[in-house]
């Protein structure tokens, strides 16, 4: 397979690592090393199972998801790569599903799935998925939410090595809700790249997450967010926690097209250097053609607070466990985004293991 | 149970304390005074164990251990609290879930069994309200949003909950109004007033020993203690002022 894949001279694409994507596709397969038992959460919903980007029926009970193909495109580099069959999650008027989850498993080499989630008016789904394994995964996920629909997505990477690209192309219509939380908690590199239009007034928009990198691992997210429509609202709420020498990015962006007046954003990009050798790279970017909103943003980088780290030190907590909980209430503030109790406290027990590797 | 001799110590290449010798046996109470700059603040540094601050000379032992030897979280473990004069604000972390952790971290260094959530929490409750404190402050994140008084009390709840055997209060009394003040003179008395405990209260002023009436007062001066008495040498320092009384 020949790749055409995007540069460091690509301003979207300067922090990538595009080396690791493709020696990750280069890989070769071998028996996976987990099952998707030991990664479904114990939540009632439906079940899919993917190893190698290949939908397996014996471990999963899909429910009311399809796996079909997914005939829709993208233009983005990655995203189009994701063709074929994939899932599709399509509600009718005022329907409700929640608790999908939808594991993936790679072995190794490159798999590419497409998924497409429809909500009609009023319509609620919740989903979470996981990524374990190694390989390169790369997916494209479109979603569209008719009036008043609501969707809570949560991802997390938690492959040992390799690479996942994620691409999310969303259209969130009038009073309609997105709320779309990452963790990047395991060893691999990764891009989560998304792009939300609001189509309608009144709409909310969230994407947001925790990256955490150690090693010489370089993850990223790269996301904007297009207000098209007056009164709407978006959050991106970013935090990046680098260890050694490893590099986490997060490059966030807010458009306000010039009649989305009353467009309500707010940015915060945080980030946290574990060791002066790490890196993190933060950019956010405002481009506002109205003239009522209001758009907060923020980014910072910095170290763990020493004073703070002394006071939990002299209570008795050992330097280690001090570093452990400063950060996990660091990285708290993007995780706590989830809404349904038992994935966020998943999530933060994934962030919690990888502290106490990492510290 | 706390002895030091001719203890050196500097942070950032300056020589703050310059030789100063203390002993507290247990059962004690001894007050630290003196001036702005003379070096309180960063003796309770230093005997808590602060990486920023350098010991330069002279020794510390702690019930016969060298404290100086310790990192700070074992000199907790040993049974030393040291009281700040500026707590610090945590946001993320509750104080609950800070406390039990620094409670069993501490019992599991002295090899005793962990405390469960719910011994934890009648613990914390039952310390919270000695002091005064709202139960729903134990929820919250360390000292966010805490005014002055209230994390004051709040280092008077650790202490209760900690349970040490030795205490080293740093202006425990700054930013107390009397109500404040009372509650934390009554909670020190009540806490560590003990045949088997000692207290180092480093104060600048003589109000809180109103409350906790020391043993032995010393003055502190140009990082070493230059005069000892009885509890009322605290009462002329404060009529005479530093100048005269340690001069």
């Amino acid at each position: 397979m020949t790749l055409d894949l995007p540069t460091k001279r690509q301003e979207a694409w300067k922090w990538s690592d595009m080396a690791a994507l493709e020696a990750a596709a280069q890989s070769e397969r071998a028996a996976p090393d987990v099952a998707p038992a030991d990664l479904f959460l114990d939540i009632d919903g439906p079940r899919l199972a993917f190893v190698d980007g290949v939908f397996d029926p014996t471990h999963s009970r899909p429910g009311p998801v399809n796996v079909t193909a997914i005939g829709e495109s993208s233009g983005h580099p990655l995203g189009k790569l994701a063709a074929g069959e994939g899932w599709l999650v399509r509600l009718e008027k005022g329907a409700a599903v929640t608790s999908i989850q939808i594991v993936h498993i790679g072995t190794g080499a490159d798999n590419h799935v497409p998924a497409r989630i429809e909500l009609a008016e009023d319509a609620t789904a919740s989903l979470v998925e996981t990524y374990a394994g190694t390989g390169w995964a790369n997916r494209l996920t479109q979603i569209s939410l008719a009036r008043g629909a609501r969707l809570m997505r949560s991802v997390r990477l938690l492959q040992k090595s390799g690479f996942v690209s994620i691409r999310d192309e969303a259209d969130v219509g009038e009073a309609a809700s997105l709320v779309s939380v990452f963790l990047g908690a395991g060893g691999m590199g990764s891009r989560i790249d998304g792009e939300i239009r609001t189509s309608g007034i009144g709409a909310y928009a969230e994407m947001g997450g925790a990256l955490l990198t150690e090693g010489d691992q370089r993850q990223e997210a790269a996301v904007v967010v297009d207000h098209a429509m007056p009164e709407g609202s978006s959050r991106q709420i970013w935090r990046a926690v680098a260890a050694d020498t490893s590099t986490a990015s997060l490059a966030a962006r807010v458009e306000v097209k010039r009649h989305a007046q009353q467009t309500d954003g707010e940015q915060s990009l945080r980030g946290l250097l574990l060791d002066r050798t790490a890196q993190v790279n933060l950019k956010p970017e405002l481009e506002i053609f109205a003239d009522d909103v209001k758009c907060a943003h923020g980014a910072t980088v910095g170290e763990l607070d020493q004073r703070a780290l002394f006071y939990l030190e002299s209570r008795g907590l050992t330097p280690a466990r001090a570093r452990a909980l400063m950060t996990r209430a660091f990285v708290a503030d993007a995780l706590d985004r989830i809404g349904e109790e038992a994935v966020r406290e998943a999530f933060a027990a994934d962030a919690s293991r990888w502290l106490e590797v990492a510290l | 149970m706390l002895k030091i001799e001719k203890l050196h110590a500097a942070i950032d290449g300056k020589e703050i304390l310059k030789g100063l010798d203390l002993e507290v046996k247990a059962g004690e109470v001894h007050a630290i005074m003196g001036p702005n700059g003379a070096g309180k603040s960063t003796l309770g540094y230093v005997l808590g164990g602060r990486p920023e601050y350098e010991v330069t000379g002279g020794s510390a032992t702690f019930r016969g251990e060298d404290l100086l030897d310790m990192e700070a979280h074992e000199r907790a473990a040993a049974g030393l609290f040291l009281g700040f004069q500026y707590p610090v604000e945590i946001p993320g972390i509750s104080n609950v879930q800070f406390l039990r952790e620094a409670l069993n971290s501490q019992r599991k260094a002295r090899g005793e069994a962990p405390l469960s959530g719910a011994e934890f929490l009648k613990l914390a409750r039952a310390q919270a309200d000695a002091l005064g404190m709202d139960q729903e402050m134990l929820k919250r994140p360390v000292n966010v949003g805490f005014s002055g008084g209230e994390k004051k009390r709040n280092e008077m709840v650790q202490m209760g909950i900690l349970d040490p055997k030795f205490a080293i209060l740093d202006e425990t009394d700054s930013g107390l109004d009397i109500d404040a003040l009372k509650a934390v003179g009554e909670g020190i008395n009540r806490i560590m007033r003990k045949p088997d405990k000692g207290v180092l209260l480093i104060t600048h002023y003589q109000r809180l020993l109103d409350y906790v009436e020391p043993d032995v007062v010393h003055v502190l001066a140009d990082g070493r203690i230059v005069k000892s008495g009885g509890p009322e040498l605290a009462v002329e320092l404060e009529r005479e002022g530093y100048g005269t009384v340690a001069a």
